[in-house]
């Protein structure tokens, strides 16, 4: 079954417009990365699908649901969990409410406070303290902590490594490959070739606003890679 | 001296429920609401009538019901529609419904002002060390303590007051978790509206009945939602307290200055505080 599925997308924000014709699919337990250069539209792909970006043609769906008209709440809510670009702790809240706050879906599963920290034990520690007060890769766990709360079926991850050490980075990297191997399908969007490397298997390219090109990065050598990714 | 404290916190209490109801509608919203002293005035009207049925506090609730109601018609049909309009539209819109509720009542309940009975058993007075004062005053300040203890309770630990919390610094994210942030925002536009209600209804034994009662609170909640850091429960709470105070000292000692008074107030800690008093949902 098909968790997300693009069809043909076209997008805007106001009246620029930003996606011209996206395709794209996500399998269950599928790991895939998204890549492309900076401002070719794929943080715009996300927005589409909570409509922070206006659908302006084409179909989007859920768990194979056609979503018309799509409302910001029902990708967690159907099983898609979005670790958003820049991380977007909300501010205010402690790191256990920013938690607690992905738990809105109601979804059953085997995600809940006790297994975040036990997979994070940062958060536990720094549970009563703001969100916003932690390094970002204390900020990257938090957020992928709160997308889990929801036990989607789907993760998408807007570039987690954004800001983050090398080091933090591999840690973040063998974080999701577990979660994949235990079965949460992944949707990479990154720029950083190890993470995609170490975490995805299929890919798409994206370039000026569609999807230029798509396969399995096996087949893809580092030169092909670095050549879709960096500027 | 004693008097004129618990005077001014009555009035406090008074503007504290008023102005959490705009602060409660400013998070979900972002909206400056006009509207908000026409709610006032539409609930103290609607308790008046309703109590010649009801009594006074069956008059209460029915006010406080019909004001909900009211507010969730306003989100639905101002609010929502106008959420990706330019806020002066919005506000505007809010001022038009403002002047129409004031001319609606003036035709229903007339220009002249009415007043309300404090209702038993409540109507006498107690003796404050050598002073006799009203109950009911006291009652009213028991009302809005019972508002800011109960508000702060739901906000600080329940889901829906976590969520509101969560949706009035990053809407875009809370509704990306799961939270349907317009069925949300239509609770809470209806909660802060019914809030303007019940502080309207229980200003009635207090103050004359009048079309423009709305405009003159309505000024004062503005200024203490600004003086308290736009958008903070804790910050409108302090502020109401402290304008509550100067707002009636100034009538006492300086009646002829006293309506500047507020706005002083609020040009002085906006120039040693540009952001308020407080900033976060605390
Ligand atoms: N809110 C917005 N309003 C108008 N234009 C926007 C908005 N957000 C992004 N854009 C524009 O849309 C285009 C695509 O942006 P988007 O953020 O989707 O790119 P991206 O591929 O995610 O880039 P990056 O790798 O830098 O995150 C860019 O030209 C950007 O300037
Ligand atoms: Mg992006």
């Amino acid at each position: 079954m098909s968790l997300l599925e693009l069809q043909n997308v076209h997008a805007a924000y106001g009246s620029a417009r930003v996606l011209h014709g996206v395709s794209l699919k996500v399998e269950k337990g599928e790991r895939v990365a998204l890549i492309g250069r900076n401002g070719v539209g794929k943080t715009t792909v996300v927005n589409t699908c909570i409509g922070a970006a206006r659908l302006t043609s084409g179909k989007v769906s859920f768990m194979t649901r056609v979503q018309k008209p799509i409302r910001a709440f029902r990708a967690a809510r159907s099983g898609i969990s979005i670790v958003p670009q820049g991380r977007r702790i909300v501010p205010g809240l402690t790191v256990r409410e920013n938690l607690l706050l992905g738990s809105a879906p109601d979804r059953k599963g085997p995600w809940n406070l006790e297994a975040v920290f036990a997979m994070y034990p940062i958060l536990r520690e720094r549970a009563d303290g703001l969100g916003t007060a932690m390094s970002g890769g204390q900020q990257q766990m938090l957020a992928i902590g709160r997308a889990l709360m929801a036990n989607p079926d789907l993760l998408i991850l807007d570039e987690p490594s954004e800001g983050l050490a090398p080091v933090v980075v591999d840690e973040l990297g063998a974080s999701l490959v577990r979660l994949a191997e235990q079965g949460t399908a992944i949707l990479l969007i990154e720029q950083n070739f190890g993470l995609i490397r170490s975490v995805g298997d299929r890919y798409y390219v994206m370039a000026k606003g569609s999807v230029v090109e798509d396969g399995r990065l096996s087949a893809l050598t580092a030169e092909e890679l670095k050549r879709h990714v960096s500027v | 001296m004693l008097i004129q404290i618990l005077n001014g916190l009555v009035y406090a209490g008074l503007l504290y429920i008023v102005s959490v109801g705009l602060v409660l509608i400013f998070g979900l919203r972002r909206v400056v609401n006009f509207a908000h002293g026409g709610f006032y005035m539409v609930g103290a009207y609607a308790g008046y009538t309703a109590a010649m049925v009801f009594g006074f506090w069956g008059g209460l609730i029915v006010a406080v019901l019909v004001l909900g109601l009211i507010g969730i018609l306003l989100d639905y049909v101002v609010f929502r529609p106008l959420q990706n309009a330019d806020h002066m539209v919005t506000v505007l819109v809010t001022f038009g419904i403002l002047l129409v509720f004031e001319d609606v009542v003036q035709m229903i309940w007339g220009a002249d002002t009415l007043s309300v009975l404090a209702p038993y058993p409540f109507d006498g007075t107690v003796q404050l060390g050598d002073i006799l004062f009203p109950v009911y005053r006291l009652l009213v300040i028991a009302v809005a303590i019972a508002v800011a203890l109960g508000l702060t309770l739901w906000l600080r630990f329940s889901r829906a007051g976590l969520y509101v919390r969560a949706s009035s610094v990053d809407a875009l994210t809370t509704g990306m978790q799961g939270v349907d942030t317009e069925k949300l925002s239509l609770s809470v536009v209806g909660l802060g509206t019914a809030l303007a209600g019940l502080s309207g209804v229980i200003a009635s034994p207090l103050l004359a009945l009048s079309p423009s009662m709305g405009s003159s609170i309505l000024i004062e909640s503005f200024i203490v939602v600004v003086t308290g850091g736009l958008g903070s429960f804790a910050g409108a709470f302090i502020a109401a307290l402290l304008i509550g105070q100067v707002h009636n000292l100034g009538i006492v000692y300086v009646p002829n200055v006293a309506s500047m008074l507020p706005l002083l107030l609020m040009v002085v800690v906006l120039i040693l505080k540009p952001t308020g008093f407080a900033r976060s949902y605390s």
